[in-house]
């Protein structure tokens, strides 16, 4: 496999992909492939989600009722499924990202270099 | 389509989209189309499992974790076979008992008829209602109908394509190729077509042949009685045959498995309107007040039971208009065997009390399976915990343990209903061969149906979650720390709930069992006083025949000549040493009753009365206390009656009782001649009721009952007696039996009940024995520790026995008493149901606890004399 084009990839954790999702999809209604396309970009595509795995996560979410799924047409006019936020999604955005930022800030206080030396 | 169906049928599309996308992404990018392609695939990943993994998020949930508990549980089970053995048997006996006895009574009251179509038939009952006395004539059932009122209903109502009338259970004797007795049916022309049971080889009834009375002696005869009597000979259609002293033309025989529209089967059928040819003298047909008559009506499709109640009760009314203070309400049911609200009323709740006793002895088996679940749970709390602190959900555990529970119920279930099918026939064979000897064949289908398959089914179910739920709920929150360590014992550290739970289970189960014990004990007392009782009359050596020479073609003069002749003869027969005549033999259930007035009083008196020959005391061995008895020319239009101690008591008190007149209904007097000691004549076990008896006349021979006091072998005079009538006339049947065999009527419904019951406590005392045992066994087993920490503190082994022994009879204690204080509830309910059982019966009350006591001691001792032997050493060490 050619490894030119592979820069630092970082897989994700558990269960990130799911709060990644609702939190693209707190700008507005997408189909699968503009979801995936988002969360490159907007990793400067540091985090390298393998596309395929966005859909066993979609359906998690739809079956938990945080997404809901319509028809639509895409930008290039195909028809397409649109994915969209229900109002549990929402309040479960705002849950996740509270815990996500806790966890983050302990992982990163344990890892700087002061946080070592006091434990 | 389900959400999950829609979601997954849309997956392929929207993957299909996604790499389309990509790769119209890197065609803009300047890649070619097939390497585009390549490229949008190599990132998706693979398809396959990224469509398994969808796949997955849908099905893991319920399915696969049903799965996955069931092969848990089955694996749990495998792995301790003595316990499943032990649960598995306990649930199919309770269960498997609970399904034969109801399908049992699912035959005989729950089953639509046997007939084409059951669906749309319904059956029609009246209920009267009146305002001041009930004015009406009954014979059968309060609840049918005269056959005015049939023909009125069949006429208006537009609701049925059908409705038939039916006398069940006419009597009459078939004289062809020797006399047989049998039960036929008189009904409405309609009612082998309303039925749909046209019958195998001839035809049913025509129209016209219930157009006028008595004009057509036509008869339909049963498939068994062509067989058994005929031979199955086809030419018999066509040809009389002579019921009773009327020739009747066989114009068809009915198909094999008909047996007529009542639990017992029906040998033939005639046209309504020819009742009277059967009962000469009796005319039922022109009494427009008489209930006689069931009805059948098949609905006319699409009509509902409302809409039909609807249009009858318009019908009723009219009818009501004729009887004034009276109204009627019409009651209408699918129609099954016993469902007029006469035979309602005694059926449910001696049904209801079956059912109770069965489910009782469910109950304890639930109990003691639950008791070895929460054994299991103990040992298995480890493995539980282990789960609990893995992040199982505690629902999910007691799913998984409520799964495993109703794998054992289910099983046990099935296994009691496979048994409980196989032998509900033999069953029911049980109960009606303890029935009298003459009593007709009963056509009842026992087999399992859908029904008794769904009540199999909701009970095995219902005795999973009895079972299984208490201990699931319990193991599912133990006390993690303890358990995780090792330190926990059964109910160890907080192990006073648990402690409690099984003291509640043996408590439960004793108490159940008190009530079942004290019951059996309570039948049979009322069997054994039943069985040695003295009815207050010589009843042994007396043999009995009833003749209805009246039925048999005879009028008066020609009765009068026969019953002479036939005494004559009767006296004649070696080892006969009495003769006498009566209206009614003791405890033959057949009774007559007049309203009496005294003169002076208007307040009328009940009194049955009988009419016999002057040798009938002296046969029976009745003394006369006063006065003096019936002199051989005394006739019934003599004016001395003869009264019993206690009614005369009741009527004049305080009074000399001879040359006192009594009045009739219809006017005539009599007056006391002598007083006769009470005896139980009319209902066993009570003498006191009202009676009196006048002297029979020559009418009185027509229809009579005949007692004959014998020295010998009831057999010879039994048949010597056959042999004497037919030396008069070949054409009379005559059926003799002992006077004693009509104590088995009254004895029966105690016999039978008795039985049941009787095996029903042994299994409940047995289940509940082994109950005590396991409960104090393991409880024993588990205290081993603190025993032996007792002991080496220097505890003596009668403080530890004395400890133990405490610990373990409180809960039977507390059961037995609560026990005794449910059964002293029940009796009063049994006692209203069954003849001669004592209420408070101090033997049974006293003597069943203590009996229980001493089981649930030596099922307490045995265990606890293990502990008395513990070494400390040893039991320290041990955990």
């Amino acid at each position: 496999m050619s490894t030119k084009e592979q820069k630092e990839r970082v897989e994700l954790l558990q269960g990130t992909l799911d709060l990644l999702i609702l939190r693209t999809l707190q700008r507005g209604a997408m189909h699968g492939h503009a979801i995936a396309k988002a969360i490159e970009f907007r990793s400067d595509d540091v985090l390298q989600v393998e596309q395929g795995s966005l859909y066993p996560a979609l359906h998690r979410l739809i079956k938990r009722r945080w997404i809901s799924v319509t028809d639509g047409a895409s930008e290039n006019n195909r028809r397409a499924k649109f994915y969209a936020l229900t109002a549990r999604g929402r309040q479960q955005l705002t849950v996740e990202t509270g815990k996500w930022d806790k966890l983050a800030r302990a992982i990163a206080q344990i890892l700087s270099p002061g946080g070592q030396e006091e434990a | 389509m389900t959400r999950r169906k829609r979601m997954l049928a849309d997956l392929e599309e929207a993957i299909r989209e996604h790499l389309e996308s990509e790769t119209q992404d890197n065609i803009d990018r300047g890649m070619s189309p097939d390497e585009a392609r390549y490229a949008a695939l190599r990132k998706f990943g693979n398809v396959a499992r990224v469509k398994e993994e969808t796949w997955r998020v849908w099905h893991v949930q319920w399915l696969e974790q049903l799965l996955q508990d069931l092969r848990f549980g089955v694996r749990t089970m495998w792995r301790s076979p003595g316990l499943t053995i032990a649960a598995v048997l306990a649930i199919a006996l309770g269960v498997g008992m609970n399904v034969g006895i109801f399908s049992v009574l699912n035959g005989v009251a729950l089953r639509l008829l046997p007939v084409p179509q059951p669906r749309d038939l319904v059956g029609l009952n009246q209920v009267f209602h009146f305002q001041t006395q009930p004015d009406r004539l009954i014979h059968n059932d309060s609840s049918w109908f005269s056959f005015s009122e049939y023909l009125d209903y069949r006429d208006h109502s537009d609701v049925f394509s059908g409705l038939v009338a039916y006398e069940p259970y006419v009597e009459a004797t078939l004289r062809d190729r020797g006399l047989q007795q049998v039960l036929g049916t008189a009904a409405s022309c309609n009612y082998f077509d309303v039925l749909m049971e046209h019958p195998a080889r001839g035809r049913g009834f025509v129209d016209s042949e219930c157009a006028s009375r008595g004009g057509s002696a036509v008869v339909v005869i049963s498939d068994d009685l062509w067989h058994s009597r005929f031979g199955a000979d086809p030419s018999l259609v066509g040809r009389e045959i002579v019921l009773n002293r009327t020739a009747f033309t066989v114009v068809g025989i009915a198909p094999a498995r008909f047996t007529g529209t009542e639990p017992v089967a029906s040998a033939f059928w005639i046209p309504v309107t020819m009742q009277e040819a059967l009962e000469p003298g009796i005319d039922r047909l022109s009494k427009d007040n008489m209930s006689w008559l069931a009805l059948l009506g098949r609905m006319r499709p699409g009509v509902t039971i409302p809409a039909a109640r609807a249009n009858l009760d318009v019908i009723a009314a009219r009818i009501d208009r004729r009887h004034p203070g009276r109204t009627t309400s019409l009651a209408i049911h699918p129609a099954t065997f016993f469902s007029s609200p006469d035979q309602r009323e005694y059926l449910v709740p001696v049904a209801s009390v079956i059912l109770a006793a069965f489910a009782l002895v469910l109950l304890i088996a639930c109990a003691n399976v639950a008791n070895l679940l929460l054994a299991r749970a103990s040992v298995r709390q480890r493995e539980i915990a282990l789960r609990l602190s893995m992040g199982a959900g505690r629902w999910r555990l007691v799913r998984q343990l409520l799964t495993e529970s109703l794998l054992i119920s289910i099983a046990g279930g099935a296994l009691g209903s496979l048994v409980a099918f196989g032998s509900s026939a033999w069953l029911f064979r049980l109960v009606t061969s303890r029935l009298p000897h003459d009593f007709p064949p009963i056509a009842v289908n026992v087999a399992p149906d859908l029904r008794v398959l769904a009540y199999a089914l909701l009970l095995s179910l219902f005795t999973g979650i009895a079972f299984g739920l208490v201990p699931a709920l319990r193991s599912s929150r133990p006390d993690l720390n303890g358990s995780m360590k090792g330190q926990g014992t059964a109910w160890g550290t907080g192990s006073r709930s648990g402690r409690f739970l099984l003291n509640v289970l043996v408590g439960s189960q004793v108490a159940i069992c008190t009530v079942l014990l004290v019951a059996t004990g309570l039948l049979l007392r009322g069997l054994h006083h039943a069985q040695t009782l003295d009815p207050g009359f010589q009843i042994k050596g007396v043999a009995t025949m009833f003749l209805n020479l009246e039925q048999q073609g005879y009028d008066g003069p020609h009765a009068t000549q026969f019953m002479q002749r036939f005494r004559e003869r009767i006296r004649a027969i070696p080892g006969v040493t009495e003769v006498a005549q009566a209206e009614c033999a003791p405890l033959s259930h057949d009774f007559s009753v007049d309203k009496y007035t005294i003169p002076g009083n208007p307040e009328p008196v009940l009194v049955q009365y009988n009419h016999i020959s002057h040798d009938y005391f002296s046969l029976l061995g009745i003394p006369i206390v006063r006065g003096r008895s019936f002199a051989p020319a005394e006739k019934h239009d003599a004016p001395g009656i003869i009264v019993t101690e206690s009614a005369a008591r009741r009527l004049w008190p305080n009074q000399d009782p001879l040359g006192k007149v009594l009045r009739e209904s219809s006017g005539r007097e009599g007056s006391v001649i002598g007083v006769a000691k009470d005896a139980q004549v009319a209902h066993l076990g009570e003498s006191t009721s009202n009676y009196l008896y006048y002297p029979s006349g020559p009418e009185d021979d027509s229809r009579t009952y005949i007692l004959v006091r014998y020295s010998t072998r009831f057999t010879d005079v039994a048949s010597s007696i056959r042999d004497a009538a037919h030396a008069i006339d070949p054409g009379v049947l005559v059926d003799v039996t002992r006077l004693e065999d009509y104590l088995e009527v009254w004895r029966t419904p105690s016999r039978i009940v008795a039985a049941l019951s009787g095996a029903l406590s042994t299994l409940a005392l047995l289940l509940c024995s082994i109950g005590v045992y396991g409960m104090v066994s393991y409880s024993v087993s588990r205290s081993v520790r603190d025993i032996g920490i007792r002991m080496a503190l220097g505890a003596g082994r009668a403080d530890v026995m004395r400890h133990e022994l405490w610990q373990a009879i409180r809960p039977v204690l507390i059961g037995g008493a609560v026990g005794v204080g449910l059964s002293a509830a029940a009796s009063g309910v049994l006692s209203s149901m069954m003849f001669g059982l004592g209420t408070h019966d101090l033997i049974a009350f006293v003597s069943v606890p203590l009996f229980l006591l001493a089981v649930a001691l030596v099922a307490i001792l045995i265990p606890s004399r293990r502990a008395m032997h513990i070494d400390p050493v040893v039991a320290l060490r041990c955990e």
